[in-house]
């Protein structure tokens, strides 16, 4: 890309942004005042929902029970012990994360219009964009909630199995625990990136395809690289609609650190930072765009 | 005399469903006009499909309408300071079957944004008026249909609402469940409410409304007060005992006597009390007995039925 | 009847510019993280033995890179008990190419080719083949590994005791010996390579470079100090040199003679005076000590056959 149109395009995205808030201040400052709390009863009442729903039970038991099952590999060397506990751990922490996160998420809106249980909501002086936003953030804070206990199982397995597992000078375990947390962190990143886009399917559209349409985004958002390839070989209009799907589909790639975390390689902070920034700006196209279809949705 | 403020205010309301595939669409609200005054209580009744609870929908900004407006105390629905008088029980009391009584009410008073001091004396108190204090723990899932009935009627007054829109409330009810409900609906009157009602249940219509609108394939077919739509003065039927057919003969030259069958007589609805009188004086002077004088008003279910049969006939 | 305080034409807008505004930060991650998105860095073709990238890429679906690794690794375990070395190409080359940055992954294929297979096989053109595959393999690895001196050291390490190229050994020895993390005794190894083809010139340099290093290691710093003593005495007393030169001359002919039936081999450079192979890259001729004729840039390999 030229040097010209990377300047550019930023800029002419933060002078639009930039815009929009200051002309539309008016409708917006108000209405904060009234939204946040509102946006917060909505949040507590889908956490508690989840909370006495099995399955986030069933999820992290059947997480620990994976984690504490790779203290098996004792026949390893240490090293070898250190990297697939810390490799196999966050793999399984990212793949029960993004289930909970599909399941959650794709029942959220959907369920409450199939249930009805929305008129009684919405009868209420609540906004629909409310109504979206608190029920995304109380899929976040469930979300939060299990990766903390499943990262915390992890991390005990890593300082037991540090204790037990005898070193040679050659041959460490060393349970990398930085890197551990920052990749567990990072893939909380990326399940509030993929839950804001399964909301923003399921205010579309029915349960079960927000539910495919969700492990498809999963698997495409994880081979972002290839797009990227593919793009760089092709030309003309497929190399331009290439990199279309390419900017336009998030990247979950950019939040995947188990590899530096199980090889021990150096982290990098600043693409980290930056792959927040890019979460935190999907998150907000996903739910704006999703409080625009559920306002005209006839429920 | 003073009129009452129009709380509710329908004009020219029309939906239509319309399919991915045919340009043609289904018609579930047709030009409906209606308004509803302070105080009042209305109900809304008509067959399954003819649009009662699109209009009640539409209403609450469920869904909208392709054409005609809607206004709440003088302002759209959209408005929230709206939704802030309104309480909406939904036709089947859908509410989060997890949590129980409390629990829920909690919730919804919350979403008025009432601190937690008086969100605890509300709960208490709503609990008490639909008669779930007992029942307060149970979760929403393992109450009876009733339990949730009542449930559903308190989160809709939890805010103490002016105008309250009621979707089928005695649904699915035992007779019993269906008495406390209208005892309920009946106690909200008294507090002045605006009571917009849907339902089913005639009976229960003709105890509490003031005014009811009959419903038939989108459109109002007959509105008015339980007197105006039973129309005027109606037939009067004697049944007598023990009367000479010379005697019956005689009756039914009689002036307003229509017909005098056996021991019935019946006297057209133009007959005045006089004339009532002097034929039963006539049947005592003939040795008759008299067991029974009535002149029975048209139910609503009578208007309901001739307004729809005379609207299909229109259709038609 | 809907009323909007926001206009809609205003909400698109906005999400167009925070498109929009996503494109640098996607290219700042790019610069952060060359290892996991530069394409020259990525390994996700170039399989050594023909399996393509179908592992990588069937892995890659919903990020399952490192645990697919992980299972391999765990079944190349298994494998390498029963004996079946060629059964281990297929598992190895699986493992580092769905994991790049598994470097015990990579020195385990590479040290397999350059000395297991290498050491089985009958024929001196399979010897060859194997201990050029294995350098080729550790090359990749140093690639997809630019930071792990690990790697860089292993490379230097085989190509010091497998391929007998101490100057190109020496060069990988001491880039790994600048690379943070490098433990003393590659230190000591930047000036071992020098030691057994006795060329003294670079080795007092290197060993006093040794010396500057580590210097919180006793063990490090007395065993410098012991070998730059014996090499001293060994410089200044031509007697004990000559005879170590001999020695060592004697076994490294042992060790070239089959070579000798290929002189116009390429891995080799035969000196014009004495006529005695030296391997490719040597500056001087291993025997007699002038400077060869054809001296090639150090780095470039022997012609490798792709697998």
């Amino acid at each position: 890309m030229s040097a010209l149109l990377t300047r550019l395009i930023p800029l002419i995205g933060l002078i639009l942004i930039a815009a929009i808030i200051v002309i539309t201040r008016r409708a917006w400052v108000p209405a904060l005042s009234h939204s946040v709390p509102s946006i917060w009863r909505i949040a507590g009442i889908t956490v508690a929902e989840a909370r006495r729903r099995r399955v986030v039970h069933t999820v992290i038991i059947l997480v620990i029970v994976i984690l504490l099952s790779m203290t098996f590999f004792s026949y390893l060397s240490p090293q070898e012990q250190s990297r697939m506990i810390i490799s196999s751990g966050l793999t399984a922490i990212t793949v029960f994360g993004i289930l909970l996160s599909i399941f959650i998420a794709a029942f959220l809106i959907p369920h409450e219009v199939e249930t009805r249980t929305i008129y009684a909501i919405l009868s209420k002086p609540v906004r629909r964009f409310e109504f979206v936003l608190g029920k995304y953030v109380g899929a976040l804070i469930v979300l939060a909630v299990v990766t903390v206990v499943m990262t915390a199982v992890l991390v005990v397995v890593l300082l037991v199995q540090a204790r037990l597992v005898p070193s040679t000078p050659d041959s460490v375990f060393n349970p990398n625990l930085g890197a551990v947390l920052f990749a567990a962190f990072m893939n909380y990143c990326a399940l509030a990136v993929l839950t804001s886009l399964i909301i923003l399917i399921s205010t579309m559209t029915s349960t079960t395809m927000t539910v495919i349409s969700a492990f498809i985004i999963w698997t495409v958002g994880s081979m972002q690289s290839t797009f990227r390839d593919l793009a760089e070989k092709a030309y003309g209009g497929a190399k331009v609609l290439l990199l279309v799907i390419y900017y336009v589909v998030p990247k979950l790639e950019n939040f995947d650190f188990r590899q530096e975390a199980a090889n021990y390689m150096p982290i990098s902070i600043v693409g980290g930072w930056h792959a927040v920034l890019l979460g935190a700006l999907y998150v907000a196209i996903a739910l704006v765009i999703a409080g625009i279809f559920f306002n005209d949705r006839q429920v | 005399m003073k009129t009452a403020e129009t709380v509710l205010q329908v004009k020219g309301l029309t939906k239509i469903y319309k399919s991915l595939f045919t340009s043609a669409g289904v018609k579930a609200v047709d030009n409906l006009n209606l308004s509803i005054r302070r105080g009042e209580t209305y109900s809304i009744v008509g067959p399954n499909g003819s649009g009662k609870t699109t209009t009640l929908k539409i209403l609450l900004g469920l869904i909208f309408p392709t054409a005609g407006t809607t206004s709440i105390f003088g302002k759209s629905i959209s408005d929230l300071s709206v939704r802030e008088r309104i309480g909406f029980l939904p036709e089947d009391a859908y509410l989060y079957d997890c949590f129980n009584g409390e629990e829920l009410l909690d919730f919804y008073a919350g979403l008025f944004g009432y601190p937690k001091k008086k969100r605890r004396q509300l709960v208490d108190e709503l609990l008490a008026l639909v008669g779930m204090q007992a029942n307060r723990k149970v979760p929403f899932r393992e109450c009876s249909k009733g339990m949730r009935q009542r449930l559903a009627l308190a989160q809709a007054l939890v805010n103490d609402p002016e105008l309250l829109i009621l979707d089928e409330p005695t649904s699915g009810l035992d007779p019993a469940g269906r008495h406390q409900m209208t005892l309920l609906i009946l106690e909200m009157k008294k507090r002045g409410k605006t009571l917009l009602l849907c339902s089913h249940f005639l009976a229960e219509v003709e105890e509490v409304c003031d005014r009811v609108g009959v419903m038939y394939r989108g459109s109002l077919v007959a509105e008015g007060t339980l007197q105006e739509l039973a129309g005027g003065p109606t037939q009067v039927r004697i049944t007598t005992d023990k009367l000479q057919p010379q005697a019956m003969d005689a009756i039914s030259r009689m002036a307003s006597v229509v017909t005098v069958e056996g021991g019935a007589i019946t006297m057209g609805a133009e007959a005045t009390n006089s004339s009532v009188w002097t034929v039963l004086e006539k049947v005592n002077e003939a040795g008759g007995e008299v067991l029974e004088v009535l002149r029975p008003r048209p139910t609503l279910q009578d208007v309901f039925v001739k307004a729809i049969g005379a609207s299909a006939e229109e259709n038609q | 009847m809907r009323t909007y305080r926001v206009s809609r034409w205003s909400v698109w807008l906005f999400v167009l510019g925070m498109l929009l505004l996503q494109v640098p930060l996607q290219e700042a991650i790019h610069k952060a993280r060359p290892d996991k998105f530069s394409p020259t860095r990525r390994m996700q073709t170039g399989s050594m033995f023909g399996l393509g990238p179908t592992p990588a890429v069937i892995a890659s679906l919903g990020g399952f890179r490192t645990v697919a690794a992980d299972l391999l690794w765990l079944q190349m375990e298994r494998v390498w008990d029963s004996g079946n070395w060629f059964a281990l190409l297929p598992l190895l080359d699986a493992v580092t190419q769905l994991d790049p940055h598994f470097v015990l992954a990579w020195k385990t294929y590479g040290w397999h080719c350059a000395y297991n297979l290498n050491a089985e096989s009958e024929t001196i053109v399979d010897r060859k083949y194997w201990l050029d595959r294995g350098l080729e393999i550790l090359q990749r690895a140093v690639e997809a590994n630019p930071d792990s001196w690990e790697m860089v050291f292993e490379l230097g390490w085989t190509y010091y005791d497998r391929a007998h190229e101490n100057y190109r050994a020496a060069e990988y020895v001491r880039q790994a010996d600048k690379m943070p993390g490098a433990p003393s005794y590659v230190s000591r190894m930047s000036y071992r390579v020098y030691e057994h083809i006795m060329d003294f010139k670079n080795l007092f340099p290197a060993m006093q470079q040794a010396l500057k290093e580590h210097t919180d290691e006793h063990a490090h710093q007395r065993i410098v100090n012991r070998d730059i003593e014996w090499w001293t005495k060994m410089r200044d007393d031509p007697q004990e040199h000559r005879r170590q030169i001999v020695i060592e001359n004697t076994a490294r002919q042992q060790r070239a003679l089959p070579f000798y039936l290929f002189p116009n081999d390429p891995y080799w450079v035969v000196c014009e005076h004495d006529g005695l192979p030296s391997p490719k890259g040597s500056k001087v001729c291993q025997a007699c000590g002038r400077p060869l004729p054809q001296a090639l840039p150090i780095g470039s390999s022997s012609q490798p056959a792709r697998g």
